[in-house]
């Protein structure tokens, strides 16, 4: 009874945080002064020279009727949510005309999936791993210069570990091509190998950064639990480190970092922008930081409502699940 | 000192971290993943390695394989590297596999139109002339309002077809149905009909006189919209809006062999009967190019992202040929690859005949003082040309002194260089009873003296330009005093109030107006204005720039490019279009000029035959310019400066300063008539 | 003086140099930076591309501007926009966080709703969208207000559960108990606990709205007349001073990034292990 309403109230607050995001999503870009019709006839402006005034009034006129922005807004809200969000039908892509939003996430989603979740994967398992040693084993020396170097990476601006990585690995070593080439239409074993090889400098770049964060938080909450009574009782049961490392600390530290995994999860698509445009790497980010140059407004509707979707649920999910993997948890 | 120890030191530490969790990360994931996948992974990896890191081993064991300097190498897409031409391609595509150009997300500009695409005329930049591509002669009658154009004979479709009067004719009547193509109500708005009239002859018959056909419907700058398909294919389809063409049959010289389906590269390969494709049946006639000028067999337009990359990729030899960089990313390549030239091999290195001069633009619309000529010469003579000039590239650019004219070659010879005694004599009263002179035709001496450049007079002219006006703060501030301006303890003031206003600049794009508008905000700050400075984003600026919500913006609205008929680009300033600030410019001038005997010319050249009435259309368009010059609407820079590098590490012939043959766009639909003169370099 | 001595001599060495290093960039920041000088920001002040030199002691830059002054205005700037941004995120969080703790009912679910959807609205591509849009005149102020509005979401929600954790234990039941009223509970026994755990989020958020606009930055989307530390190495970038071998421009910003941020971090993580140091005593 009591899961039942926690879950009901819970659901709720899911759709209700969706369903405001996308609504903050869909006006913003409306209410400011860009609009993807006079963005369209600068390009052809720049590139063709000065077009003729009744050129630029009929194109005016097509390109609205064209990427359905001639109702009111309302009307466009609303087909917004019946089609997007109920549908994941997002229109055409305005700036890829006419061609489904959905269908070019679709091509490019797995790619940055790929990516992000591998390394995030990685730089949670390896971060906590030693994140946990540091915390546990506070004086070891090892412990200390790891926690260090993660400590002096950590801080670092992305954007930087990438520069860097790309111009010793990819120009000075050559070891790696500058831009991802990935053979899409070469039989399975060629696309997936060149896939991991397109990924690992990127990948290498978001773990170094990624784990840094991981190994700092959970060291900390390791820290705070290694000095919790239980743990000391344990001690004085002499009970060996490894078992109180074990079932003591990283149970109970563990918990935690699961919440923040499913948030960085999420968090994917944002944070995969970046790391696309340095290392040329295909995938959402670079479709959202175009999208909203180019004021593609079905495209920026597209990705981030599929970001939003996703966190959410991840967070559902995880506060869902959370009551059995930790019992002291009442639903409340 | 101790700084850059630190930076050292720092330096040193993130190496190494890197290194140690760069062995960290791999060692986790290959004991995470199963042991299978990592195998493969490693042999793909290695595989792979060798390929990037092929074209420097392949370049030791050179010696047995042939004679040419790329000899043995493979590209990344699997073509031998001496029949490849890279080229850069500005941006990625989202919907790959997809040349249907009439389409509105096609990227035309990814090799499309600069291998396949046929269109009815072609321009030569260097010449400022244009030509018949498909069309080999045009007729009309005397007002103008029936076209009759023969079309060449010998052109083939890619499978073999005929390239004949049935193509054209579909393609407009194509245009003329779909209300989803883009050209579709320009083109009903102007041409009534588009018959057959034999197998060679197609009639026009115009909706009103029409005396420029070839300039609305043929490419001046760039490329156009009306690219004719293959009718036997395109009538065969439902929806050509719809239709991908993922195997385009096309009339010019290449076609698509191969791409990447996640729209980063195009791989175009020569047709086998490239003789009887555009470039074989045009390139002969017009050019005279012989059938033993083989363009490269395959050329590979690729995307390589953002600026750091693009030199990284050239000086490792992956690419040939870039479209645009900076005065110093060029100086820092050549550097390290002494092989990377640019349309000079010294300074000023720059091509100074990209259509757009760029400078900054006066919001006219928002009313006094910005509609008030005054101001806007009190501002230009506030403003040190020498200083902008070095700010924007080193000094390296064409001075452009006309308002809104682009100081090309051509545009310099026909129109800067003869009305020079006019510029010389112009006057401003400044308002106290005194005249100023403000032309100034020191500039290109004293900046090649500055540069240390030597060179002709003439040389001199062609890279700095004729002139531009003086700096003169005195007659600036008697103009601003004039228009009601006042300077009250080193700040303007207007009407009694601080006079500030806001500099814009596009930030995603163009340096060259970007860091100009930098420099003039730093120059007219220095000169007492409270002004502020602003990036938009293109999307941004250009709502802003037809709704008239700007002040004063860095920007190119100027036309005039290589043709002696200026009156097509200037049309956008007739004033019966001027809409009020704060709505939809619709295709009248952003800036809300209003200039009455402007309209006028215009008005009378709009039936006016560039050809048969060259004289006066000639004379119009002087009296015109002389009308920007008093007025000065916008106030122009340097005329559109573009550094574009060539590799000649493996290929060699492109266009540059010591041989002209054409412009170095390789971004444009003219590039294919270049490629013949491209040859591989002997190793 | 004798408490910061005592403070100086239990504090461990991160905090010390975490603190030092602060301190540093903030006599650089906020008084260095008021010694007169020329607006670093104008042009063709001196000559281009000059070497480190008494005058200059880390060079020009390719524009003719100081790169001294213009690395201290930049870290005034980044500084200032880091603090605002903190300042309203904890501010706000804090806030937010107790009320939505204490109230329960109705409001605490509004609340937690609408800071959950900021929380899951992803906050680069809505700064991109903002910063690219907004118009023109971006100041510190207007870039720091626009980064704040995604500062507040997380610390609301973690002082929301502290609130609620706090809410069980027994010395409120006891103060309850002895009559006081649930604002003085707030004041006085639930907002120290809050207040330390706000510090060490008030400096990073410092630290990651500073990062915030250098990315931003990075990809050119930061107000073209902000003189900050990521504006500074993005103008370097677009002058190509990485191959042009120009290191004391492009250096200068980034080492000066570094350094302040791990003296941040240092300063956070330092400060919390003092506490719990001082805690288990």
């Amino acid at each position: 009874m009591k899961f039942k309403t926690f879950f009901l109230q819970r659901v709720l607050a899911w759709a209700l945080t969706i369903w405001i995001g996308v609504t903050f999503i869909f006006f913003i870009p409306r209410m400011f002064p860009s609009s993807p019709v006079e963005s369209m006839i600068a390009q052809m402006t720049s590139r063709m020279g000065n077009l003729q005034p009744e050129q630029v009034q009929a194109l005016q006129k097509q390109l609205s009727i064209q990427f359905g922005l001639e109702g009111s807004l309302w009307e466009q809200y609303v087909s917004f949510l019946w089609n997007g969000l109920l549908h994941f039908d997002f229109g055409p892509s305005l700036m890829s005309y006419p061609e489904p939003v959905g269908n070019i996430i679709g091509t490019y989603l797995p790619y940055t999936l790929f990516l992000s979740l591998f390394s995030t994967l990685v730089a949670w398992l390896l971060g906590n791993f030693i994140g946990l040693l540091a915390g546990f084993r506070k004086n070891a020396r090892s412990s200390k210069i790891l926690e260090g170097i993660a400590i002096c990476i950590y801080p670092i601006p992305y954007f930087l570990v990438a520069l860097v990585l790309q111009i010793l690995f990819c120009f000075v070593w050559r070891v790696f091509p500058l831009q991802a080439n990935i053979k899409l239409s070469a039989d399975f074993a060629t696309w997936f190998g060149s896939l991991v090889w397109a990924s690992i400098l990127p990948a290498i770049s978001l773990l170094l950064l990624g784990t840094g964060w991981w190994i700092i938080s959970m060291k900390s909450l390791a820290g705070t639990t290694a000095e919790e009574d239980f743990v000391m009782f344990a001690r004085y049961r002499g009970l060996s480190e490894a078992t109180i490392g074990r079932s003591y600390v990283l149970r109970n530290s563990i918990l935690t970092q699961i919440t923040a995994l499913a948030m960085s999860l999420g968090g994917v698509f944002g944070g995969s922008i970046m790391t696309e445009i340095i290392f040329g790497y295909p995938g959402v980010g670079t479709l959202i930081q175009n999208a909203i140059l180019q004021a593609d407004y079905n495209m920026i509707l597209g990705t981030i409502t599929i970001s939003i979707v996703a966190i959410s649920t991840a967070t559902l999910i995880v506060d869902l699940v959370y009551p059995f993997i930790d019992p002291r948890i009442r639903y409340s | 000192m101790k700084k850059r120890s630190i930076a050292l030191l720092l330096a040193v530490a993130l190496l190494f971290t890197m290194v140690l969790s760069a062995c960290g990360g791999e060692s986790n994931s290959s004991s995470q993943g199963s042991s299978s996948e990592a195998g493969t992974s490693s042999a793909a990896g290695n595989e792979s390695s060798s390929e990037a890191g092929g074209e420097s081993s392949a370049e030791s064991s050179e010696a047995g394989t042939g004679n040419k300097a790329a000899a043995g190498i493979t590209t990344e897409v699997g073509t031998p590297r001496e029949d490849t031409l890279i080229v850069e391609c500005q941006s990625s595509t989202d919907c790959a596999g997809q040349f249907n150009t009439y389409m509105t997300g096609t990227g035309t500009g990814f090799g499309i139109h600069q291998l396949m695409s046929a269109h009815l005329w072609e321009m030569q930049t260097a010449k400022g002339h244009q030509y018949g591509e498909v069309v080999e002669s045009a007729e009309s009658n005397d007002d103008f309002t029936e076209w009759t154009i023969k079309v060449r004979q010998g052109i083939k479709w890619s499978d073999g077809e005929d390239l004949n009067a049935d193509d054209v004719v579909f393609t407009f009547n194509m245009i003329k149905e779909n209300d989803n193509i883009g050209a579709n109500s320009y083109t009903n708005m102007y041409i009534d009909k588009v018959e057959k009239v034999d197998d060679y002859t197609v009639k026009f018959t115009m909706t009103e006189p029409f005396p420029r056909l070839d300039q609305c419907f043929g490419i001046t700058v760039w490329g156009c919209d009306w690219r004719i398909v293959p009718e036997h294919i395109y009538s065969t389809v439902g929806d050509v809006t719809q239709f991908k063409d993922e195997q385009p049959v096309v009339a010019g010289p290449y076609t698509v062999d191969q791409y990447d389906p996640l729209g980063s590269w195009i791989l175009y390969k020569l047709r086998d009967d490239w003789q009887q494709s555009t470039l074989g049946v045009v390139g002969a006639a017009e050019f005279g190019y012989t059938a033993d000028q083989v363009p490269p067999k395959y050329v590979w337009f690729r995307y390589l992202g953002d600026s750091t990359t693009k030199q990284m990729a050239m000086v490792n030899n992956e690419v040939d040929v870039l479209c645009e960089m900076t005065l110093e990313e060029l100086q820092a390549m050549t550097e390290m690859n002494d092989k990377i030239g640019a349309w000079m091999n010294e300074f000023p290195y720059a091509n100074a005949d990209d259509p757009g001069a760029k400078g900054i633009v006066f919001n006219c619309g928002l009313g006094a003082p910005y509609d008030n000529a005054d101001f806007r010469w009190g501002i230009c003579l506030a403003l040190d040309i020498d200083a902008l000039s070095e700010n924007i590239f080193s000094g390296a650019g064409r001075a452009a002194p006309i308002p809104l004219l682009n100081n090309t070659n051509v545009m310099q010879e026909l129109y800067t260089i003869p009305m020079t005694e006019w510029l010389e004599n112009f006057e401003l009263d400044l308002g106290d009873g005194t005249k100023f002179k403000p032309y100034d035709t020191g500039y290109a001496e004293r900046m090649a003296q500055k540069l240390g450049y030597e060179g002709t007079e003439e040389e001199k002219i062609n890279t700095f330009g004729a002139g531009w006006w003086k700096h003169d703060e005195e007659a600036a501030t008697k103009l601003l005093n004039k228009a009601g301006l006042e300077k009250v303890d080193g700040k303007w003031q207007y009407e009694g109030k601080p006079f500030t206003f806001e500099m814009s600049y596009i930030a995603d794009s163009e340096f060259q107006v970007g860091r100009g508008v930098q420099a003039a905000f730093n120059q007219l700050q220095a000169f007492g204005f409270d002004c502020t400075i602003t990036s938009k984003s293109s999307s941004t600026w250009s709502v802003d720039d037809t709704n008239g919500n700007y002040q004063i913006a860095g920007y190119w609205p100027s036309g005039g490019n290589y043709l002696k008929d200026i009156y097509r680009p200037f049309t956008g300033f007739d004033n019966t279009l001027i809409q009020p600030v704060g709505q939809n410019s619709q295709g009248g001038y952003g800036g809300r000029w209003n200039n009455q005997r402007v309209t006028d010319i215009l008005h009378e050249m709009a039936n006016l035959s560039p050809e048969k009435d060259e004289d006066k259309c000639y004379e119009l368009a002087t009296e015109m310019l002389q009308e920007f010059v008093k007025d000065m609407p916008v106030i122009n820079f340097l005329s559109g400066t573009k550094f574009v590098p060539t590799n000649s590490t493996y290929w060699q012939g492109y266009p540059c300063a010591d041989d002209p043959y054409d412009g170095p766009w390789w971004w444009w639909s003219c590039f294919k008539y270049m490629l013949p003169k491209f040859t591989a370099v002997e190793g | 003086m004798a408490a910061f001595k005592k403070f100086w001599k239990n504090a461990n060495f991160r905090l010390k140099f975490g603190l030092i290093v602060t301190i540093f960039f903030f006599i650089l920041g906020f008084i260095v930076y008021y010694i007169p000088h020329i607006n670093p920001f104008t042009f063709s002040t001196y000559d281009k591309g000059l070497g480190a030199s008494g005058a200059h002691p880390l060079g020009t830059t390719s524009q003719g501007q100081d790169v001294f002054w213009l690395l201290i205005e930049a870290i005034h700037n980044s500084l200032a926009i880091g603090l605002i941004v903190a300042a309203i995120g904890t501010v706000v969080g804090v806030f937010v966080g107790l009320l939505s703790g204490f109230a329960g009912g109705a409001l605490d679910r509004t609340l937690m709703i609408i800071t959950d959807t900021f929380v899951v609205i992803p906050s680069l591509p809505i700064l991109i969208l903002m910063t690219s849009l907004m118009k023109g005149n971006a100041t510190v102020i207007l870039m720091a207000l626009t980064l704040a509005m995604f500062a507040w979401a997380w610390p609301s929600r973690q002082i929301r559960s502290m609130s609620l954790t706090i809410k069980e234990r027994d010395f409120i039941h006891t103060a309850r108990f002895s009559g006081e009223g649930t604002v003085q509970i707030v004041v006085t026994e639930i907002l120290p606990y809050a207040l330390t755990w706000s510090l060490s989020n008030f400096m990073n958020a410092t630290l990651s709205a500073i990062g915030s606009e250098s990315s931003l930055a990075v990809l050119g989307l930061s107000p073209g007349n902000l003189v900050s530390l990521g504006n500074m190495i993005n103008w370097a970038r677009q002058y190509n001073a990485i191959f042009n071998k120009q290191w004391l421009w492009i250096g200068s910003p980034i080492v000066a990034t570094v350094i302040l941020f791990i003296g941040l971090f240092m300063l956070i993580t330092g400060y919390n292990d003092y506490l719990s140091m001082k805690r288990g005593r």
